[in-house]
């Protein structure tokens, strides 16, 4: 009955996925990621090979003391992306930057590498 | 590393078990369940641990309560309903272990130590992954044939093996126990095997459950079937413009109610059954038990009625073709046909013809249905027993039928049919009842208009017809039913009426079925004199037609082998054709000894002559009778007896004879049943004629009953007995003076030829029969003394009359 439903969302184990655009720039890539509420000391990029893991931790931290949920749509705890780019990431650097709810994780590939 | 502890919220669930990785909808209601989820929500990461209780009546579960093995668990989505319960989706997250209840109120709150089952790989697991993946793709199919393919091959993309028992696992919809012995399991080998064995399990009772599926699909899909073609048959038919076979049915009958001429009391329950018949299937019983009955009732003639033909010339002109003679019956007849003429709804007579076989009764009764112009109907009652045969079986019976009288209306498809029951006094009876007692109801004029056969259930109308019923006796036939019928007499012809008869009647058919012109064959009137007397003796006329057929088939013969000279049999030639003479004339009993007389008898054949023998048994005793002879006739022997002895002395008898000797009276033949007082007088003819040796005329017949005093009294049948004496050859007939009046019906030719002394007493009856008068003793004036076994004493002085 829930067969679809639980295989489904089981392929996403335990950890869900923010939805993320990809750009590329003149420098490299731009992985904009749709955190809002997650602090970027919470969030870890590891590149291996040509795949960019994206994984952290939203935790709510705005409830204040007497507050209690009614109800709860926004999705917490563990998250995790992985996104392969079409290059070698083994020399790029990668930075992150939070700004207004998103989270853009920006990957510099040197030229002459890219050369 | 392993030794992580945290402190986690409890929400103890209720049959199910939360396995790590997967997701669960779930609903809490239990206020420390909500608090617990409460505390989760308003911590950071949002986790609780989820665990299952043992027993899932329990509402306060403490820790023993639950199992030692649970979920962490992070809550996905939330909402809280109206009446406070929260509805959840959780996600399960890391399998831990309940090391500590640290919390109770208000809710629980456990201390938890990460118990995740050690990553190992060997083959022995992916073996038990494969044959996993192989059992589970088996049960989908089985369990939902339909299911996309898609559903297996994403099981087979799990890798991860744990994560597979556990996917598996929760959808197997397993008990909570089997599904916790899952999560407890320390490897991952264990798991799977345990998984294996639960979808082994599963795998049978799909398989059962399968074929039973399959079987019962198998009935339903042929009834199915059937009801389908069923109801395709029905559309073509109504696209044909043809109705259902049993609406068909309806409608014909329908059709037919309205053009037959039903009563309304008949109609209203034909239409009844008719409704009935309409909603039954044409397959059940009951449809065509129904339909017979309204098929019977259409084709009954209701209201159908010949109509009569009153043309008295006519119906006379046919009669008189029909039969010869037979006056008292046909002015019956024409009685009627008048009445009818003056009264057309008068009752029809109900007559019974009465006479020997072979004088035309039945066909007497066919010729009066073609004079009136009526349909003739024939049921033949002989031997019936059985009061159902009559009047039906009631329809509840299986293979009920209606009664013979009904079903000959049918046939005679009109109201007013002649209807002859034929051999009414050969109805037999017996424990099924007595058909004579429904005959009393069906020809009793003043109930036979609401005649009830039990099959039809409805009354029938059958005062209209003309019943003729025939016998041959009255004796046998029920005094009330007797009362019913209007008696007429058919008594055998003469000599001279069988001439009449065979030339008009019998040689011209016999002629027809041989084949043969009446120039072709010739009986000479001689000729045919002496086949009746010599080659038949009969009331009727049958052995007569017989005796005539086998003439024309010799003949006929004769013609077919070439030889076409025109036969004429003359006397001669009978021996040849016939074979030698059957009957003498019982005269050749050329004389008479003493002891012998003639008498006569009224058989259901007609008359006969017999001969009664007395003969004296020296020093016997008493009287002995033999001859079949009944109780009256033996007391009129007994009678006669008595009347000789007191006039011995008159007659000139020895008393001594009559006192040392017994008197033996035989009566031939003796295998013959015979009865009734008629004999009387030939008995003590017959005694007298012993006793005093002198012989009786051999021309003389006598019949009449005896007193004690001598009288002769009446009897029946004189016609019968004299048609027998003229064909005996006897001249001279005794009969009672009372029976003058019957010589009426007697032919004239007959009475011509006999020479008819009709006495009333005894001494005249001797006086005619005995050869001489025998000269009383000089003591005739005395009484003779008494024998002791004569039962009356003779009264003095009774002699009666001089015997000369």
């Amino acid at each position: 009955m829930s067969l679809f439903f639980i295989s489904a969302e089981a392929g996403a184990a335990m950890a869900w996925r923010p939805a993320a655009d990809i750009y590329r720039t003149p420098e490299g890539w731009i992985v904009k990621l749709e955190l809002a509420g997650v602090q970027q000391e919470d969030v870890n990029v590891v590149t291996s090979g040509s795949e960019l893991f994206i994984s952290g931790v939203r935790r709510d931290r705005f409830v204040e003391e007497g507050w209690s949920h009614h109800s709860m749509e926004i999705t917490y705890s563990h998250f995790e992306r992985v996104i392969e780019l079409p290059c070698d990431l083994g020399r790029a650097s990668v930075s992150i930057e939070g700004h207004d709810g998103l989270l853009l994780v920006r990957v510099i590939i040197s030229h002459e590498e890219e050369r | 590393m392993n030794e992580q502890i945290e402190s986690l919220p409890v929400l103890p669930i209720k049959n199910s078990v939360l396995f790590p990785g997967l997701l669960m909808p779930l609903t809490a209601g239990r206020p420390s369940s909500v608090a617990a989820i409460d505390a989760a929500l308003a911590s950071e990461d949002k986790e609780l641990l989820i665990v299952t209780q043992r027993d899932s009546a329990v509402e306060s579960p403490i820790v023993s309560d639950l199992y030692a093995i649970g979920t962490k668990a992070v809550v996905k989505r939330m909402m809280r309903r109206q009446d406070g319960a929260v509805n959840l989706i959780v996600q399960g997250v890391e399998r831990v272990a309940l090391t500590k209840i640290e919390q109770t109120e208000p809710y629980l709150v456990a201390q938890v130590r990460l118990a995740p089952v050690p990553e190992e790989t060997n083959t022995e697991i992916e073996a038990m992954r494969r044959a996993i993946l192989e059992l589970s793709a088996r049960a989908i199919q089985l369990a939902q044939p339909n299911a996309p393919i898609e559903v297996t091959q994403m099981l087979a993309e799990n890798e991860e093996p744990l994560q597979l028992t556990y996917l598996i696992g929760s959808v197997l919809g397993l008990p909570v126990e089997k599904e916790q012995g899952l999560i407890e399991a320390p490897t991952r080998l264990d798991a799977l095997r345990l998984l294996h064995s639960y979808l082994l399990h599963e795998l049978q009772v799909l398989e059962l459950r399968n074929q039973i599926n399959v079987q019962a699909q198998g009935e339903m899909e042929r009834q199915q079937r059937e009801y389908l073609l069923r109801q395709q048959l029905r559309a073509i038919q109504e696209e044909l413009g043809e109705t259902s076979p049993e609406q068909a049915d309806a409608e014909m009958f329908r059709k037919q109610m309205d053009e037959a001429q039903l009563p309304e009391e008949v109609r209203k329950e034909a239409e009844r059954e008719l409704s009935r018949m309409e909603k039954l299937p044409q397959a059940s019983p009951d449809y065509h038990v129904i339909r017979t009955y309204l098929e019977m009732i259409l084709e009954l003639p209701w209201a159908k009625s010949t109509e009569d033909n009153l043309d008295l010339a006519h119906a006379r002109q046919v009669l008189d073709e029909d039969h010869f003679d037979l006056k008292e019956v046909k002015e019956r007849i024409l009685e009627h046909l008048g009445v009818l003429k003056l009264n057309p709804t008068a009752k029809s007579p109900i007559l019974c013809f009465v006479g020997p076989p072979g004088v035309g009764k039945t066909s007497l009764g066919q010729s009066i249905a073609r004079s009136l112009g009526r349909k003739f109907e024939r049921l033949a009652l002989g031997g019936m027993h059985d009061e159902a045969e009559l009047r039906g079986h009631r329809r509840t019976y299986i293979g009920a039928m209606p009664g013979r009288i009904v079903q000959a209306m049918r046939r005679a498809e009109s109201n007013n049919p002649v209807l002859m029951l034929d051999e009414v006094d050969k109805l037999g009876r017996d424990f099924r009842g007595d058909p004579a007692a429904a005959l009393l109801e069906i020809l009793d004029p003043a109930q036979n208009h609401t005649f009830r056969d039990n099959y039809l259930d409805l009354p029938f109308n059958l005062s209209k017809v003309f019943f003729i019923t025939t016998a041959n006796t009255i004796d046998t036939v029920p005094s009330p039913l007797l009362d019913r019928m209007e008696m007429l007499r058919l008594s055998g012809y003469s000599a001279e009426e069988k001439m009449e008869i065979a030339h008009r009647y019998l040689i011209p058919r016999q002629l027809k079925e041989s084949g043969l012109t009446d120039q072709q064959f010739i009986l000479t009137d001689e000729a045919l004199n002496h086949v009746i007397g010599r080659y038949t003796r009969e009331a009727g006329v049958r052995q007569l037609e017989r005796a005539i057929g086998s003439l024309t088939r010799r003949v006929a013969l004769r013609f077919a082998e070439g030889d076409t000279t025109p036969a004429i049999v003359r006397v001669e030639d009978l021996p040849e054709m016939l074979g030698p003479e059957r009957f003498t004339f019982e005269l050749a009993r050329k004389q008479l000894p003493p002891g012998v007389a003639t008498g006569l008898a009224w058989t259901e054949t007609g008359g006969d002559v017999l001969y009664i023998e007395a003969t004296l048994l020296p020093a016997g005793r008493g009287l002995t009778l033999t001859g079949h002879l009944g109780e009256v006739m033996q007391e009129s022997a007994k009678a006669a007896q008595s009347f000789i002895w007191a006039h011995a002395g008159r007659m000139g008898i020895d008393p001594n004879i009559v006192r040392r000797s017994g008197v033996h009276i035989h009566v031939p033949a003796g295998a013959i049943p015979k009865d009734g007082p008629s004999a009387g007088i030939t008995m003590a003819t017959a005694m007298a004629s012993v006793l005093t040796r002198i012989p009786i005329h051999k021309e003389v017949a006598m019949t009449g009953e005896i007193t004690l005093r001598g009288k002769v009294l009446p009897i029946g049948g004189v016609k019968e007995k004299l048609l027998a004496a003229h064909r005996a050859g006897v001249t001279i007939v005794i009969i009672p003076k009372e029976n003058e009046k019957d010589l009426a019906e007697v032919p004239a030719d007959v009475l011509e030829a006999l020479q008819i002394s009709a006495v009333e007493t005894m001494d005249e009856v001797l006086q005619i029969a005995l050869e001489r008068l025998p000269s009383p003793r000089p003591d005739a004036n005395l009484e003779m003394p008494a024998p002791v076994w004569q039962q009356t004493p003779p009264v003095p002085g009774t002699a009666e009359g001089p015997l000369s």
